[in-house]
């Protein structure tokens, strides 16, 4: 079969792409750039003021509690990129392989958990953690003392809530990564001798890294933006960056320097990805050299 | 008075463009509904409770007008959406008094001549009549106030004393340690804590009284356990004890848990400490946005927001109940409702608090409060 070479002087693929560009366009670059410019002015009565100056950057290059808090926020969203992935594996493993025969009936729950608000989702886990809550309850009624469990309003809580609300996102790209593969590929490897766990490590697991990479990635991006649980959840005490944006646009309205916060955490967010895409990369190339 | 300068056909706005295409289909399709035949159409931006159909239906009716609102959550947001150009869509607004006060240099308000409101000023309490400083800019008045109360501690007398309260010391004792909630109310909780540190918030601040703010912001966040922006945790916890106190919030936390007969819930103000009062009032006020689509309505509007019977409607809403200014709408209110809303105790709290108003380095404060809360844990 002949390849078709394509190529940009080629009319039809461009108009082809014409729509998305348009998209694009509109709705990010250009939203993106008014951004980047709401940067550069000022603020005087809480209005807008077109000044053009680096002010607003020179705050956020001098301020230590911004980055203090970027960083908090790129931790948080790395740790709970980890734990998704680390609980996502076995999970869509046992769904596909072990459960099945119930794997429609646990997709349809995830999914109506999943579609379920968040912020319903996020105010019961206050209602089960709280130290009057469901949980310490059942503990206290089965020989605990009272508020055995004090996780409620820290960031360990804020992490349960994280991982909660986007475990999905990396169960459903795993799962659908661990049902392409071949099952052909294991049973020989099985048929060669390797035990159940090796032929899951050596087979199973690499053959499903596109799909544990896509998950990755979404959820860490999602992570950088986490609004709901380190307020509701995290008790406030450990802001991260979408609060920080937040209280800038809103409660000091200064938009300018929102502006700027939120250049800096796309920025972080842009080259976290990059150290992600290099790291796939390289790994990929070192396996296609071995 | 229309929104329109110049030639009007060739400078709509949005909300006449949308207006104009909107009815233009409705009408096509046959299905205008009655209220959008009425002769004036009308935005209001408001907190919870201005929008009750009690309060608007009757308004509509009687004026030949069709109001559409737009609830907001926080008033910087509120402002800050105005601000921003918003102030073309709307006509009238009712939020936090110092955002209405702002809506004056901000140039995005009317402002209101006191002798037409006169017989309005004449039902409040003498506190709240014309001039009325807190709403005034340049010796102009910006809007009318609608309904207030004070922030104090919040405390469940189940689990504490009042007496306990009758100062911010126990914010920073230990034995309170992680039995604390702030309410993140921007500038609310600030202030009382300015005040406790012997510091006036409201006038122009130095480098070392701002430094005290951060010390005393500081402290209060170590003995924290919560910092909360959602009012229905904040509650929950005081009720069942895991909070002993709610701080920046006062009577706007307090008065639906009164409502529903947890008498045992108060909010009270702190004796003054070293000659400063350590309470605060708080306020909610209507004003008139910039170039109203029709002036009359919307004052109007104000004028009905701010009348006894509605005054009282104000007061008793479902999510909230508060203080209004209307002296006349106290002969309104049942001997219950009196109670809820602590009114045998509402002139002690205006006596030890001082009036919640536009404070000139509140952008230094929030900046500190964020700086502190970064590093807190």
């Amino acid at each position: 079969m002949a390849e078709i070479q394509k190529t940009w002087r080629d009319g039809a693929l461009r108009l082809s792409t014409l729509p998305l560009l348009l998209l694009m366009g509109l709705f990010f670059v250009i939203p993106l750039i008014m951004t980047a410019l709401l940067s550069f002015q000022g603020t005087q009565y809480y209005r807008l003021v077109w000044t053009w100056d680096l002010k607003v950057w020179t705050d956020v290059f001098s301020q230590i509690h911004y980055w203090t808090i970027m960083w908090r926020t790129l931790m948080m969203a790395l740790v709970c990129t980890v734990l998704c992935t680390i609980l996502a594996i076995p999970i869509a493993y046992g769904m596909l392989h072990r459960l099945s025969r119930w794997s429609d009936h646990i997709t349809l729950l995830m999914v109506f958990a999943f579609l379920t608000d968040a912020v319903l989702k996020t105010f019961g886990w206050v209602l089960f953690l709280d130290r009057s809550g469901v949980l310490n309850g059942t503990l206290e009624a089965i020989g605990f003392p009272p508020a055995a469990v004090n996780v409620l309003f820290t960031p360990n809580a804020t992490m349960i809530g994280m991982v909660y609300n986007l475990l999905p996102y990396t169960i459903f790209t795993i799962a659908l990564s661990m049902a392409r593969i071949d099952g052909d590929l294991v049973l020989a490897a099985r048929d060669a001798g390797a035990s159940r766990l090796r032929a899951f490590i050596e087979v199973t697991l690499p053959l499903a890294k596109p799909g544990i990479w896509a998950g990755a990635v979404l959820v860490f991006v999602l992570s950088l933006g986490v609004f709901l649980e380190p307020k509701v959840m995290g008790g406030g005490t450990s802001p991260l960056a979408a609060e920080l944006i937040r209280q800038s646009f809103e409660t000091r309205v200064n938009w300018p320097l929102g502006a700027a916060l939120t250049l800096v955490l796309i920025v972080i967010g842009a080259a976290a990805l990059t150290v992600f895409g290099a790291v796939a990369l390289w790994q990929a190339r070192r396996v296609a050299h071995d | 008075m229309t929104k329109s300068k110049g030639i009007p056909m060739f400078s709509p706005n949005r909300r006449t463009f949308l207006q104009g295409m909107g009815a233009a289909g409705l009408a096509g399709a046959g299905l205008m509904p009655r209220s959008a035949q009425a002769a004036t159409s009308m935005k209001f931006m408001c907190w919870e409770g201005y929008d009750s159909p009690d309060i608007i239906k009757p308004f509509e009716e009687a004026n030949d007008v069709s109001i559409s609102i737009d609830l907001i959550t926080d008033s910087p947001g509120g402002f800050a959406k105005l601000a921003a150009g918003a102030w073309r869509d709307f006509d009238v607004v009712a939020t936090d008094s110092p955002w209405v006060q702002r809506m004056g240099p901000a140039g995005i308000g009317e402002f209101l001549d006191d002798a037409e409101f006169a017989d309005v000023y004449e039902s409040f309490y003498p506190q709240f009549r014309a001039p009325f400083a807190p709403l005034d800019f340049d010796g102009k008045t910006t809007g009318l106030p609608t309904r207030w109360g004070w922030v104090g501690p919040t405390v469940n007398t189940k689990y504490d004393t009042l007496e306990n309260w009758r100062s911010y010391a126990p914010c920073f004792d230990p034995a309170y340690k992680d039995k604390i909630c702030v309410l993140d109310w921007g500038d609310w909780p600030i202030m009382p804590m300015a005040l406790y540190a012997g510091i006036d918030p409201y006038k122009e601040l130095d480098d070392a009284e701002l430094n005290e703010i951060r010390l005393v912001l500081r402290a209060l966040f170590k003995n924290t356990r919560a910092i909360v922006g959602d009012l229905s945790v904040a509650q929950k916890g005081l009720m069942d004890g895991s909070f002993r106190t709610l701080i920046g919030g006062g009577t706007y936390c307090t008065s639906a848990l009164r409502k529903d007969g947890q008498k045992e819930i108060m909010s009270i103000v702190p004796e003054p400490k070293d000659g400063l009062k350590q309470g605060i009032i708080w306020m909610e006020a209507g004003g008139i946005v910039k170039d109203p689509v029709d002036d009359a309505k919307a004052k109007a509007l104000l004028r009905d927001l701010t009348s006894p019977e509605v005054a009282v409607k104000l007061a008793w809403t479902e999510a909230t109940c508060n203080l209004v200014p209307s002296q006349k709408a106290e002969a309104l209110f049942t001997d219950e409702q009196k109670d809820v809303l602590q009114m045998d105790y509402m002139w002690e709290a205006w006596d030890k608090s001082h009036f919640h108003n536009v404070a000139p380095n509140i952008d230094q404060m929030l900046e500190i409060w964020s700086q502190e809360l970064a590093a807190a844990r």
